[in-house]
């Protein structure tokens, strides 16, 4: 359909994207010929002048006539298309008089430098009208258009108008930029309730309260390659969760001030909602696992004196002199083999001691370990006496306790470390009254009490049989 | 005299197999070639970034643990690979239009230019053999097949689109696990070991458990180490009898005899190293190594007996017999002691209908029985041992099975059952820095294609290192005079899982 219905004019003009730089290049080294000809030792680029110019012009007269169809078939900001569009005629008018001036050997100078303005302005608006008026000076775009294009936590979603929380910011990352102020492809614009009713030149966009009657769902919803899709296949898409909502919100009515809890909600959409909240409070948080700030190389000496332990030691990257400690393969392990760590206090950040005799006074040798994040002493004898100590790690993240002999009141004298987001307590004498307890005090903080089971069912045992056929 | 003169003799042998080793085209090799590539290399060395590859093995400790290029999410891996191909159509994929085709003969559409293992002609149509629901918050929809499963949907991520080109087991297998579907290319686990080798030097890095009575049937090259040093290749453990065969001392020789003649053999391979350098020779002293300290560590890590009796009941383990929910737990235990790599190949999904123990809603039921609770069982204990985090749980097979019911030969089967489907099928991740919840891909109404979100083995291989700290492309090892990675020419993270 739309490649029968695409006329030789329309096909023209859309080489105008191609065809304006030509003018745009060829017409600088016109005027970079001029300004440097004047100069005694570039005097022989006189001769190349007159081929450039006449080229120059030749492409720029070819630029605004498939500019103007272009503009012809496609709706932009017709604003933005006057000013480009006149000023593109001055400009190759000014390339005319140029070149005659050229053949007339009359000095060129002025009528150059005067083409060479209105080159940069015509060049600017044709920018603004493919790219937004805002391109140039905009944050970076890689910047924005993440920011756009990941889900971002909203808080409260149900208190929030639906249009302006959920809709509006779609529309805006996904739709605008070919149908808004700017660019109205379509003659459609969905920046605003006004003009979202309005539809474009298909007609009416939306159909309240039936999505699958609306032109926008539709087209939204039909295979990437087809090509009447949008958005375009080389456009960012709607995302999954995106769809969902505004498949709902033309559902509930497309209404543009009704809150999100008035409007009926599905199951699928409630999971939705769930999915973009900000409620996550046993999620992990933006906490880095590996400290910003860099550290200075740990001692090779000190890292050997390790090894030679037993106890593996190992950047947590290759670029990265944070230092990974593990005491898994450890022999006959005595308090002293804590003290190595000592020389490398600054970068060790993670710390696994499993299932070692380590007591509550060996945890004094961990005082100095100012960056650790993560500490796993499982299956060791430490009590609340050495645990106590840990409160001193202030950078932990992760603690593992599980069976250890700690107590609610060794996990309260704990409760001060503010990034803790990860603990287990697995294999304690802590009950479950206990757990709750402590989640109330470390509401941060995922608390894993374990303990899971695997109910037994009746399925388990039971064994499937072919049918006995008489 | 006589002594004298054998020795002379025996000096002069012993220098005349040096100098064959010396012969003029070792010297114009090693001398004008040697020096061209050398300048040649100092010139182009910033062109061919990857030249990392010879520096991550070291010879002398070839399983020391090494630092991955970015601090990545996972430190293990736990693969559990069905083999023989599970049904997607039984299991992960809810497909209740084709329920509604059941019975019917197969559209000519579905059939042109396809070729099929067993189907011939004109197949009926199968509708889904299993109830599926809704599971979770996350909505997965999980059939009753497995009914724990369904309890921890939350923490799992489904990927419905996974696409292969090989529609024969052992071929498939290979493809999935080696990233190529011939043989002589380096498994997962020997890439992840060599790249970040291991943080328990008592234990292999990379260790393999089989149940269902067979080995997969791309044999044991589906753990191999390919081109890379052997060094890397997955140890294959039992779960019954000895956990590696001969690991125990024979009688009459004690542990310091054993330690004796293994020092002793090591020394005359390090004369053969420092006349030949071999890296191959390295390995195998460090193998030596390793087998004299796995004979303690490696019965003592094995032994299921030790584990409380509600670990057990929970993984439904039976000490000292061969089964999955053995090797499961073993695999939790192996992970907390540090081992980089499990991989779990469980045979015996083979569901073609030809016989009730291969059929689709009798055998599969059986097999799910098998599987589902301590696949269960395993998420929830590493999760409450603060593991899961750090340990990324791959479920995973060769290929799918068709929506079609199989017709070998042409002829009605006995059972219900599919053919091998390659053009979709499902697999999961879970743990590891994966997001719960999540699911990727859509397949068709059907389940015969993909409708988006495709997932190759080399997109699956791509997202393991990435949990692990690779990026895909640029782990590499030269062979043959290229450097070769795992993925090959493909492979993308799948970004749409990843916490």
């Amino acid at each position: 359909m739309v490649v029968l219905a695409l006329n030789a004019t329309e096909f023209i003009g859309r080489f105008h994207p191609i065809l304006v730089h030509l003018p745009i290049g060829i017409l600088i080294l016109a005027v970079l010929f001029i300004a440097l000809s004047l100069k005694e030792q570039f005097s022989y680029l006189k001769d190349a002048i007159g081929i450039t110019l006449f080229l120059g012009m030749l492409s720029a007269i070819a630029s605004c006539i498939s500019g103007y169809l272009l503009s012809q078939s496609e709706s932009y900001d017709p604003g933005l298309i006057f000013k480009h569009q006149w000023f593109a005629i001055a400009l190759a008018a000014s390339s005319i008089v140029l070149y005659v001036l050229h053949l007339m050997q009359k000095r060129l100078t002025w009528t150059a430098g005067l083409m060479a303005i209105l080159l940069l302005i015509t060049g600017h608006l044709g920018g603004s009208i493919t790219h937004g008026s805002d391109f140039l000076f905009k944050e970076s775009s890689a910047k924005n258009s993440k920011v756009k294009n990941e889900n971002k936590p909203i808080a409260n979603i149900q208190d929030g108008a639906a249009y302006a929380t959920l809709i509006q910011p779609i529309f805006e990352s996904k739709c605008i930029a070919c149908h808004g102020l700017e660019k109205q492809k379509a003659k459609l614009r969905l920046d605003g309730p006004a003009s979202i009713l309005k539809g474009g030149e298909g007609g009416a966009a939306i159909v309240a309260g039936q999505a699958e009657q609306s032109a926008l769902m539709k087209r939204i919803l039909l295979a990437k390659d087809n090509k009447e899709h949008m958005p375009p296949a080389e456009k960012p898409q709607l995302t999954k969760e995106e769809i969902d909502i505004v498949e709902w919100w033309i559902n509930g009515g497309a209404s543009f001030d009704r809150k999100v809890s008035d409007i009926q909600q599905t199951d699928k959409i409630k999971r939705v909602f769930k999915s973009l909240s900000t409620d996550h409070s046993n999620d992990e948080v933006s906490l880095v696992d590996v400290p910003e700030a860099s550290v200075s190389k740990a001692s090779e000496s000190a890292i050997q004196k390790l090894r030679e332990r037993g106890i593996t030691v190992v950047p947590v990257a290759q670029n990265s002199n944070y230092l990974l400690v593990n005491y898994v393969a450890i022999e006959a392990f005595t308090a002293k083999d804590l003290k190595l760590l000592q020389a490398i206090n600054d970068q060790l950040i993670w710390l696994k001691l499993p299932n070692i005799a380590l007591t509550d006074e060996s945890i004094d040798e961990l005082n100095q370990l100012t960056n650790l994040t993560r500490l796993y002493v499982q299956k060791t004898n430490l009590t609340d006496q050495g645990i106590a100590k840990l409160a001193k790690l202030s950078n932990l993240q992760y603690l593992n306790l599980s069976g250890t002999k700690a107590t609610a009141k060794g996990v309260a004298s704990i409760s001060g470390l503010k990034n803790l987001r990860h603990l287990y307590l697995y294999q304690t004498a802590i009950t479950d009254d206990e757990l709750k307890k402590i989640r109330l005090e470390l509401p941060k903080t995922n608390v894993d009490g374990g303990g899971y089971q695997v109910p037994k069912i009746e399925w388990d045992t039971a064994v499937s049989r072919a049918p006995i056929i008489k | 005299m006589r002594d004298d003169n054998q020795t002379r003799r025996l000096i002069k042998e012993a220098e005349q197999a040096m100098l064959q080793q010396y012969t003029r085209r070792h010297f114009l090799k090693d001398g004008a070639m040697g020096f061209g590539a050398l300048a040649l290399g100092s010139l182009l060395g910033n062109c061919w970034g990857n030249s990392g590859s010879k520096k991550l093995f070291d010879a002398a400790n070839p399983l020391a643990a090494r630092p991955p290029m970015f601090p990545g999410k996972a430190k293990s891996v736990i693969y559990l690979h069905m083999a023989g191909a599970p049904s997607q159509l039984e299991l992960f994929s809810y497909k209740p239009e084709l329920a509604k085709l059941d019975g019917l003969d197969c559209p000519p559409s579905l059939l042109e230019g396809k070729k099929f293992a067993f189907i011939r002609g004109v197949p009926k149509m199968l509708g889904p053999q299993a109830v599926f629901k809704q599971r979770g918050e996350s909505g997965l929809w999980l059939s009753d097949n497995l009914p724990h499963l369904a309890t921890v949907a939350d923490d799992i991520a489904m990927l419905n689109a996974v696409t292969t080109e090989q529609f024969n087991h052992a071929p498939a297998q290979l493809l999935m696990h080696t990233g190529s579907a011939r043989l002589g290319r380096p498994s997962i686990g020997s890439w992840v070991t060599y790249g970040m080798g291991t943080e328990n030097n008592n234990l292999p890095g990379f260790v393999v458990l089989t149940s269902g009575g067979n080995n997969p049937d791309a044999g044991k090259s589906v753990w191999g180490s390919g081109f890379l040093p052997s060094v890397y290749q997955g140890v294959q453990c039992r779960s019954e009898g000895d956990p590696v065969l001969f690991i125990k001392d024979p009688k009459g020789m004690d542990r310091d005899l054993r330690k004796a003649s293994i020092d002793a053999i090591n020394k005359v391979n390090q004369e053969q190293y420092s006349e030949y350098n071999d890296p191959e020779t390295l390995s195998r002293i460090a193998q030596y190594e390793m087998a004299y300290k796995m004979q303690i560590s490696v019965p003592d890590v094995m032994n299921i007996n030790d584990e409380p009796q509600y670990i057990h009941e929970m993984y439904g383990t039976q000490p000292g017999k061969t089964s999955f929910a053995n090797n499961v737990l073993l695999a939790r235990k192996l992970v907390e002691k540090g081992v980089r790599f499990v991989q779990l190949f469980d045979w015996g999904w083979d569901t073609h209908g030809d016989s009730a123990g291969n059929a689709v809603d009798i055998g599969l039921i059986n097999k799910c029985r098998k599987v589902d609770r301590p696949i269960t069982a395993l998420l929830l204990d590493l999760k409450q041992r603060g593991l899961l985090d750090e340990t990324l749980v791959v479920w995973g097979t060769e290929f799918g099975r068709t929506p079609m019911q199989e017709n070998r030969e042409g002829k009605k089967m006995p059972f219900k059952g599919r053919d091998h489907h390659a053009a979709a099928f499902n697999m999961w991740m879970a743990g590891g820095g994966i997001k719960g919840g999540t699911s990727y891909g859509v397949t068709d109404e059907i389940g015969y294609n993909i409708v988006s979100g495709k997932t190759e083995a080399y997109d699956i291989q791509a997202t393991i290192l990435n949990q692990l700290g690779f990026d895909h492309e640029k782990l590499t090892y030269e062979s043959q005079g290229r450097n070769f990675r795992l993925t090959d020419l493909s492979g993308k993270v799948i970004k749409d899982i990843l916490a």
